[in-house]
């Protein structure tokens, strides 16, 4: 995405030179008729030049924003599964049990209620992470930076599943499943895309008499 | 608890817990691709640098899933179904900023 972005960026800010400076010339050549044509040519370039610009933040930001993510990316992550894991313990001593299970017929069978619960999350290893994916891939083996990411992900959205099931009123869910999908398509140039994974978690939630 | 959409009771379960059901009436699904204004890809994929969760993507899957859903269950009303059971979901990535999301079950008459 960097460095097609800033070669979009750059090739425009020549165009924009090239025209600004051709339009120039040709006002201060005095043809008449052209004075209301350098508005009409700046309007037309806006987007251009909006680009341009994103392009040239683009550059400075990048590396700025890959450095901090390669200090800071792994800590996150694991703050993110412990204060998931924290939430998972809170409210299991809240409820007194594990609301979730994957079994189709864990109920009782006085059931007044059900339908269905879901939660979701896209979750995205940092370009850092990337990084480290790439050079872990040479040497074969576990890629522990992605599967971190994922499991850290999966934990936060079963939580959201349960926090789910709770703010609904269920007493427990049932059947549960969890997809995974990748955000990124497998046809698309790989270089320009979003990586991430999309976690889906849904079961369906009972309510005792 | 929302747990009825539309008058239709929606559930993953082959079975609904606490019914019986009487009739089955077909297959029913609902689809929808939804994507993403501009802004928001530029800041998912700022975002993706750093790493960590792109709340952008995780609120255009949950908007088009409930669509998807909502789609299934209009398909559901129209047959005269009172459910839907034993759903499922399946989701492909189109192009980076688009996703189709596919929800499919079974009619089903209950009492």
């Amino acid at each position: 995405m960097k460095t097609s972005i800033a070669n979009v960026g750059l090739f425009s800010l020549l165009t924009i030179m090239a025209f600004v400076a051709f339009s120039l010339n040709v006002v201060a050549q005095g043809g008449t008729g052209e004075e209301e044509g350098l508005p009409l040519v700046l309007i037309f370039l806006l987007p251009f030049i909006l680009l341009s610009l994103f392009g040239i933040v683009w550059m400075i930001l990048w590396p700025a924003m890959f450095l901090w993510g390669a200090a800071f990316s792994g800590k996150k992550v694991e703050r993110m599964h412990e204060e998931a894991n924290q939430r998972r313990n809170s409210l299991r001593n809240r409820m007194g049990r594990e609301i979730l299970s994957s079994i189709d017929g864990g109920y009782r069978t006085s059931v007044s209620n059900a339908g269905l619960v879901h939660a979701n999350g896209v979750f995205g290893p940092s370009h850092w992470h990337l990084m480290i994916g790439f050079f872990n891939n040479l040497i074969g083996g576990s890629v522990t930076v992605f599967q971190q990411v994922i499991s850290a992900g999966r934990a936060e959205v079963m939580q959201r599943l349960r926090e789910q099931a709770e703010a609904e009123g269920w007493d427990e869910v049932i059947n549960v499943r969890i997809d995974t999908a990748s955000m990124t398509p497998q046809s698309s140039n790989s270089r320009n895309t979003v990586r991430g994974v999309e976690i889906y978690a849904y079961g369906t939630g009972i309510k005792y008499e | 608890m929302q747990q009825v959409v539309n008058g239709i009771l929606v559930v993953n379960t082959e079975t609904i817990p606490g019914k019986i059901i009487t009739e089955t009436m077909g297959v029913v699904s609902g689809s929808t691709v939804r994507a993403k204004n501009v802004g928001k890809d530029i800041f998912a994929g700022l975002k993706n640098i750093v790493g960590g969760e792109l709340t952008q993507y995780t609120e255009l899957l949950q908007e088009s899933r409930n669509e998807a859903v909502g789609r299934m269950v209009a398909d559901a009303m129209s047959i005269g179904a009172t459910a839907v059971v034993n759903v499922r979901f399946a989701t492909s990535a189109i192009t980076a900023g688009a996703a189709e999301l596919f929800a499919y079950g079974t009619a089903v008459k209950y009492e």
